[in-house]
């Protein structure tokens, strides 16, 4: 054909990961900035609603709220749910699924390239969320501190509301950044189920509901505790442990999560290599 | 020996208690601009599916450039450019951005300016050079098929696979769209499913029907036209009575429908032996001095006709 394309190749070897970096590129472009920036704003707005509640000294105005932790974890549960429901039976059902796979990538590259953009789009939102509200949260406990009071947070609410307010547990740098480790590892292994269910259901609703109804018995599971460690469950565990003053060690729950998270994205492969696209 | 363009051979597929293709065999010469025809449901947007691994066969092989689209799918894609029916592209990227992207996805895709050349060339080519930075969400069908084209050929493939790129489209759109097919089917094999007959006369050298999940006629186009049998059509007005008796007793003719539109009278003849007609039928119609010859010609429907004969014919078993 026209000249200029003589430097084109053709792929000699079949690789089943063949095209992932061009995907991830064009996913990642699907999180950053916007998405992204929705879920920190999303986090901090959260965050001002209590901490203007608390600065102006209207206790009633906080005591509507939920305490900050819970609501934000919540906020970025179901945010995680709703922003990857449609990740892949979206596409399927728009038909750019078909268009894509035709091209000469791999199918567990469509798959993976979700998946990695997703969990580096929410890790980032948590962290930058996190580390940023971390001074404030200080500041909050009183100048000069290292550490603060989750007591404390909690009066930021306008009083101790929920399991928050029972604790007056002491939370440094260290166990923050590790309670926010412990929250994004649970919400990449959301993204993973999310994605799985979009390869196996054909409703964008079906996906969105067993999404928030996984999130619910893991959230029940680590409550219960008793099995919660070997399970994502086990990194809710780590966060509400480390805001009662206990330090949990979070290897097995992160270890056992990464398992569980490469499980299910296996599966989800396995299922997307097979399915029939129109 | 060089593989052909496409090869099938028993190829079936089975949806559950539908059987949509049952033992298709099939074969596109390479530097072939082949129309792929058959009616509704007849197996046509299946096999292409099949050919790029959108769904598996049941049974049977298939090969694009002599590599099996099952064991070697990624390599077999790698030299195809596909245009879907419908083309769906992601809405927020721009017209120039999807032509870019799709060429990244191909291997040994030029980058930087060069690669912004050849974009920015293939859309100049496909008339869409003035809507480069436009979003996609915004494009008429029209439109998303010539953008359609651009991306199927950027990573210049040796097979292009379109599935009906004349439907839908006004009578300008279509027009192009088949100046379009026939400029690159100088350069590359195309492949296209339609149901327009008169775009395959057009642009096709070669022709595969398929019906009920088989093929029924395959070939360059003049040989299927020449296995079918050959309509004229002629307008007479004055006695045409005895011209018409005349007619009817050749060996050669198999009928003559006639129809009457106030003085003139218009008749199909079809005939069994093409080359018996061209050498008699003037003079059998010329013999009769009562009967005026105002037309004759033969029929522009050519392939309509040999395809419903075809069709018609083939009892789908």
């Amino acid at each position: 054909m026209t000249s200029e394309a003589t430097t084109l190749r053709r792929i000699e070897t079949v690789s089943p990961l063949r095209g992932l970096g061009g995907l991830l590129v064009v996913e990642l472009r699907t999180w950053f900035p916007w998405r992204v920036l929705f879920l920190t704003i999303a986090g901090f707005g959260v965050f001002a609603m209590n901490y203007a509640g608390w600065r102006a000294g209207n206790a009633e105005f906080g005591s509507l709220l939920f305490p900050f932790f819970g609501l934000w974890i919540a906020i970025l549960l179901l945010s995680v749910v709703s922003l990857t429901e449609g990740s892949v039976l979206g596409e399927i059902e728009r038909g750019t699924a078909s268009w894509l796979v035709a091209m000469p990538i791999g199918r567990p590259a469509v798959i993976l390239a979700k998946f990695f953009a997703a969990s580096a789009g929410i890790t980032a939102a948590v962290f930058v969320t996190g580390t940023a509200l971390y001074p404030v949260l200080l500041e909050a406990s009183g100048w000069g501190r290292s550490e603060f009071r989750v007591s404390e947070l909690t009066e930021v609410t306008g009083g101790p509301i929920g399991m928050w307010g029972r604790f007056t547990s002491l939370v440094d740098f260290g166990e923050w950044i590790e309670l926010l480790l412990a929250l994004s590892v649970f919400l990449v292994f959301v993204v993973a189920v999310m994605i799985l269910f979009g390869t196996m259901l054909r409703s964008r609703t079906a996906v969105f509901g067993l999404g928030l109804g996984v999130v619910g018995v893991f959230g029940v599971a680590a409550l219960a505790g008793s099995f919660a460690a070997a399970s994502p469950a086990g990194l809710l565990r780590v966060i509400i442990d480390v805001s009662q003053g206990r330090t949990p060690s979070l290897v097995i729950p992160f270890v056992a999560s990464l398992l569980w998270t490469t499980l299910v994205l296996l599966l989800a492969v396995w299922r997307f290599d097979r399915k029939e696209l129109s | 020996m060089t593989a052909p363009a496409i090869e099938i051979r028993q190829l079936r597929k089975k949806y559950r208690k539908v059987e949509a293709l049952r033992g298709l065999d099939l074969e596109v010469p390479r530097g072939s601009i082949c129309g792929f025809l058959g009616p509704n449901g007849a197996g046509k947007t299946t096999t292409m599916k099949i050919l790029l691994g959108l769904i598996r066969p049941s049974g049977g092989w298939a090969a694009v450039l002599g590599d099996d689209v099952r064991t070697h799918g990624l390599v077999a894609r790698s030299r195809i450019g596909y245009l879907p029916q419908d083309p769906v592209f992601p809405p927020n990227r721009t017209v120039r951005g999807v032509v870019a992207y799709v060429a990244r996805l191909y291997p040994g895709h030029s980058h930087g300016r060069t690669l912004r050349r050849r974009v920015d060339g293939l859309l100049d080519r496909v008339g869409m050079a003035d809507q480069a930075r436009r979003r996609v969400r915004g494009l008429s069908g029209g439109e998303r098929q010539r953008l359609g084209v651009a991306q199927a050929l950027i990573a210049d493939p040796d097979l292009v696979v379109m599935d009906e790129p004349s439907a839908g489209l006004d009578p300008v759109g279509r027009r192009d769209m088949l100046s379009l097919i026939a400029e690159i089917g100088g350069e590359t094999t195309v492949f296209y499913s339609t149901h327009i007959l008169d775009d395959v006369e057009q642009v096709s050298d070669t022709v595969v029907m398929i019906n009920s999940g088989r093929a029924i006629a395959a070939g360059p186009l003049e040989s299927i036209l020449e296995s079918s049998d050959v309509d004229y059509s002629v307008r007479l007005r004055g006695a045409t009575e005895d011209t018409l008796a005349r007619l009817t007793a050749e060996s050669w003719v198999q009928n003559v429908d006639p129809h009457r539109r106030g003085e003139v009278e218009q008749w199909k003849v079809r005939v069994t032996d093409g080359a018996a007609a061209a050498d008699r039928l003037v003079s059998t119609l010329l013999a009769d001095d009562g009967c005026d010859v105002l037309e004759f010609h033969l029929s522009d429907r050519r392939l309509e006709d040999a395809y419903l004969e075809i069709v018609g014919a083939d009892d789908g078993d």
